[in-house]
């Protein structure tokens, strides 16, 4: 489970994160749905602990994110941003050295590596080198070193962007099959397809604040549109733009 | 977790990592081996060119005049007569000799009238190549006419040490023999370069390559220590910069082997005591060196950035030795713990066949270490900020 409470973070004049406070619980899908420049990102990386917030504070399980992060991280499978891969080394060294990195031993590498490489459907890349690697078959090495430790929340950062169709279903159903193992699942996006087609939870981000966060219906009521996507256009206020302006 | 397990992790991925990059392989042979093959084909010149001097074949016109003359030569070995060009002089000019004996016609004549006979010996005074040839020669003509003098002195009852006024003793340090000193002290210098060569790529690799493939973001998302990552991934750059050390030395020392330094007349012992002092003295050189090109590469915005780095860190090593060539250092006790310094004067003592005492090892190690350890300090507080970490 993963609570924040009154995120902000400030880069120079910019206002980055203000004030952002929700909780994404276990066996459930939270998106953080926000247009580029929202916040999304420095969001979450205040909760994966690489980032210090000013204010605020991060929830892990119970763990404190900001005092602890190290403890934090432990709970938490991460895949940011950029799926930076080593090149010269196979997919299977990548889950292995991050499965060192979180202290597990040999045979458990060994036996979750084996089952990440079937379940993520690698076998035929699985000890090539990722150089060359198409982006599809990037995002599935990211995904699998950041689940080798079994972690209890899974937060992801824009998964699907700039994958094609047979990716983006295959992470998608990666996705759902954690939430079905009972796994808080956070992930960020500026796709409202991506978003509606996963999400049990939805989290509105516009210019570093909520703008709005419950389940889809509840969305749709509150905005009085008749889809999400109408719906996100005036909750970030898109919509407010095109009248007056 | 224990600290050790992780730096051991991150440790051996980097060695692995490095050791399938094609680059840093090439780069660490090359490294390695160029200095010794550099020296070894030096030296190998200069034998050669001593050899051309053993071995002359000096060109004589009008032999026929000095039938003894030529007798006399003949006999000192190393020197072959063979027939002169027409026109020696222009032969001489045109480099297609170095020298010509020109005997006069008069030669029978003036030498029984003990007249001074006028040998001519025609050479280029400014053909370096072509000295010490034209010096054999003309000593050797020196020496006959000096016997023959001191013959006649003899023939008319008169001691010839009554004509020698001055002794002059030549004690020949000649320029093969200087140039051989010279290349000697280059070997140093390319074992300390080693060091910096060694460690490099994965120093720039695993820190500004890191980071500009977005592989340094997801790394730090692993519940390890900074400073323990950080460790890892020096250890990984220290083991290849010892290893590049230890392959350069050894490659120095073969060389040395094979090479008959006692006929340079240099005199230059090098037995397995020196050969491991030598390695003790610079290995700590590795530390330092590595954790210097880590801290600058973490630092850096892109590869390229920290590969211009690498460049500059190389003069470093450079700098005591061109430092001693205009003003000798000394072997000053302070020096020693003064990095990269001390590890110089270390190594100069060692290859001078003086034994510096252990406490120097110990004292220019520690400060070696230490540096080190700051530096590894500062790099880990780069890992912290987040425009190190995010900022592309």
């Amino acid at each position: 489970m993963i609570r924040v409470d009154a995120l902000r973070k400030r880069f120079g004049t910019v206002q980055a994160v203000d004030g952002v406070s929700f909780e994404a619980s276990d066996g459930r899908v939270t998106g953080l749905l926000g247009p580029n420049g929202a916040g999304k990102t420095t969001a979450l990386r205040m909760i994966y602990g690489l980032m210090k917030p000013d204010g605020g504070s991060v929830d892990i399980d119970g763990v404190d994110g900001v005092a602890d992060p190290l403890a934090a991280q432990a709970r938490m499978g991460v895949m940011p941003d950029v799926s930076g891969l080593y090149p010269r080394l196979t997919p299977r060294e990548h889950i292995q050295y991050y499965g060192e990195l979180h202290g597990l031993t040999g045979n458990v590498i060994k036996q979750r590596t084996e089952e990440l490489i079937e379940s993520l459907d690698m076998k035929p890349i699985a000890n090539r080198r990722t150089s060359g690697f198409s982006h599809g078959e990037r995002t599935k090495v990211a995904i699998a070193r950041a689940l080798v430790h079994r972690p209890q929340n899974i937060i992801l950062d824009e998964p699907t962007n700039g994958l094609d169709v047979m990716s983006t279903r295959a992470v998608r159903e990666i996705i759902r099959r954690l939430r079905a193992e009972g796994k808080c699942v956070l992930f960020s996006s500026h796709v409202m397809q991506e978003v509606s087609a996963l999400c049990d939870h939805i989290v509105v981000i516009a210019k570093g604040a909520v703008a709005a966060m419950g389940t889809p219906a509840e969305l749709l009521e509150r905005t009085g549109r008749a889809n999400l996507e109408d719906a996100f256009v005036a909750l970030v206020g898109l919509d407010d733009a095109e009248h007056h302006g | 977790m224990s600290m050790f397990h992780t730096v051991w992790v991150v440790c051996r991925k980097e060695l692995k990592d490095a050791f399938r990059d094609r680059r840093a392989l090439v780069s660490l042979v090359v490294g390695a081996v160029i200095g010794p093959l550099l020296v070894g084909f030096m030296f190998n010149r200069i034998a050669n060119r001593q050899r051309q001097v053993e071995d002359i074949k000096l060109p004589v016109v009008g032999a026929e005049y000095a039938p003894a003359l030529m007798e006399w030569i003949k006999q000192q070995g190393g020197i072959e007569i063979v027939d002169g060009p027409a026109d020696p002089e222009a032969a001489v000019r045109d480099n297609k000799q170095d020298v010509v004996l020109v005997v006069p016609k008069s030669f029978a004549e003036d030498f029984s009238k003990s007249k001074p006979i006028d040998l001519q010996l025609v050479s280029d005074g400014s053909r370096q190549t072509a000295f010490p040839k034209v010096r054999r020669v003309r000593s050797l003509l020196t020496r006959y006419g000096a016997e023959i003098g001191s013959m006649r002195l003899l023939l008319r009852g008169v001691s010839p040490s009554v004509a020698t006024a001055v002794r002059v003793e030549d004690i020949e340090v000649s320029s093969a023999q200087q140039r051989a000193a010279m290349l000697l002290s280059f070997l140093p210098l390319f074992i300390v370069l080693a060091a910096f060569t060694g460690g490099m790529q994965i120093a720039t690799d695993s820190t500004a390559g890191e980071r500009e493939r977005g592989s340094l973001e997801p790394l730090l998302l692993n519940p390890a220590p900074r400073e323990h990552i950080v460790t890892g991934k020096w250890l990984a750059a220290v083991c290849s910069s010892a290893l590049g050390v230890a392959s350069t030395a050894i490659l120095c020392f073969m060389m040395l082997r094979f090479i008959p330094l006692q006929e340079f007349g240099v005199r230059f012992r090098l037995t397995p005591v020196e050969g491991i002092g030598v390695l003790l003295g610079i290995l700590p050189m590795c530390l330092l060196a590595t954790a210097l090109q880590m801290y600058l590469s973490t630092f850096a915005k892109s590869f390229k950035e920290a590969q211009g780095y690498m460049g500059m860190l190389i003069m470093i090593p450079m700098l005591p030795g061109i430092i001693s060539s205009v003003s000798p250092l000394g072997r000053q006790p302070w020096l020693f713990p003064i990095p990269i310094v001390g590890q110089h004067v270390l190594l100069g003592e060692v290859l001078g066949g003086r034994a510096p005492a252990p406490a120097m090892f110990v004292l220019s190690a520690l400060s070696a270490l230490a540096v080190a350890g700051i530096l590894l300090w500062l790099t880990t507080g780069l890992f912290r900020r987040e425009k190190i970490i995010f900022g592309r």
